[in-house]
């Protein structure tokens, strides 16, 4: 889907790098041809849109603080746990 | 003659564990422990979220995090003061919930990522509606939380962290590459893969909810 004006970027390429674009994964001179892109043709920015605001919709929808039980029993763990610290695997390696 | 080649390239420096044997060499037991008390613990918040949508259970999700914290701190020696501890811990906590966690479905799971990828190009075509996108966004902003936290549980394991990595934690690509282990390139086709799958699990239920909203109207006799 194409709003049918010329691009200096065409709406495949835009498109193709939207994450990247979401995500500041790109270098700079690509971010404001694709930023400049959007502000021109509706159709990507409406996608582009979309795509945002899921984004945003799992950062808002997912924080949950952890139970006070919980963040007790890993103090607890930290405090009496001391005794000896050894080369444990920490599960670093698979 | 014998050509010095250049060095090879090693990939993107690692998050940061490598033994550290300098300055915390006098650090007592105690003291190391007040150190992860005062660094690493603020974390708890975030790895616990992290764990619920690993495990999608919260009585799974505080075992997780509990052994990972325990695993953390028995390797806290091995964290180098001013790298990334953040990713360090996200990655004991991931490593913790692959070991621990996945290793028995692991067959069933690598079954329905590839069941998914057919599923998923139905879902493709039948969505290439036009013009109604700000629409759709507008009813994806108006989800409740359950909603998307229902819509991501959908998602295959591997996708569904590396977006929880991308979205929730904002880390990035090359971070959740060492998090998870795998090269950057699988990164970006995953959180690619998942949010599409998001996107199409959240549209469904915004429409299902414009339906029953609509009909509830009907049946209050408000018509449209």
């Amino acid at each position: 889907m194409s709003c049918g004006k010329p691009h200096d970027k065409d709406c495949a390429e835009v498109l193709e790098n939207l994450f990247l674009f979401l995500d500041h994964e790109i270098e700079e001179a690509s971010y404001a041809e694709i930023r400049e892109h959007l502000d021109e043709c509706a159709p990507c920015l409406a996608k582009y849109n979309l795509e945002q605001v899921v984004k945003t919709l799992v950062a808002r929808s997912c924080r949950e603080p952890a139970p006070p039980a919980l963040r007790e029993r890993v103090l607890f763990q930290i405090r009496s746990v001391h005794v000896e610290i050894t080369d444990i695997d920490p599960g670093l390696g698979r | 003659m014998l050509c010095t080649l250049p060095p090879r390239d090693v990939g993107p420096p690692r998050v940061g564990w490598a033994p550290m044997t300098t300055d915390l060499e006098g650090e007592t037991p105690e003291q190391r422990a007040e150190r992860f008390e005062r660094d690493a613990l603020p974390y708890l918040d975030q790895l616990y979220g992290a764990a619920l949508r690993m495990t999608r259970n919260p009585a799974d999700a505080e075992d997780l995090v509990q052994e990972a914290f325990a695993k953390a701190f028995a390797a806290f020696h091995q964290f180098k003061p001013g790298t990334n501890l953040k990713a360090w811990l996200y990655r004991i906590l991931t490593n913790t919930f692959i070991n621990s966690y996945r290793k028995k479905q692991r067959e069933p799971q690598q079954q329905m990522t590839e069941e998914v990828e057919d599923w998923q190009l139905a879902r493709a075509e039948s969505h290439t509606s036009k013009g109604l996108k700000s629409a759709e966004a507008e009813a994806l902003e108006g989800l409740p939380d359950s909603d998307v936290k229902d819509a991501l549980q959908e998602l295959p394991e591997d996708f569904r962290i590396a977006v929880y990595l991308a979205d929730v934690e904002g880390f990035a690509y090359k971070e959740i590459a060492e998090i998870m282990e795998t090269p950057v390139g699988t990164v970006m086709s995953r959180l690619h893969r998942g949010r599409r799958m998001l996107r199409d699990l959240l549209t469904d239920y915004a429409r299902d909810r414009g339906m029953a909203a609509a009909g509830a109207r009907e049946a209050r006799g408000e018509g449209s």
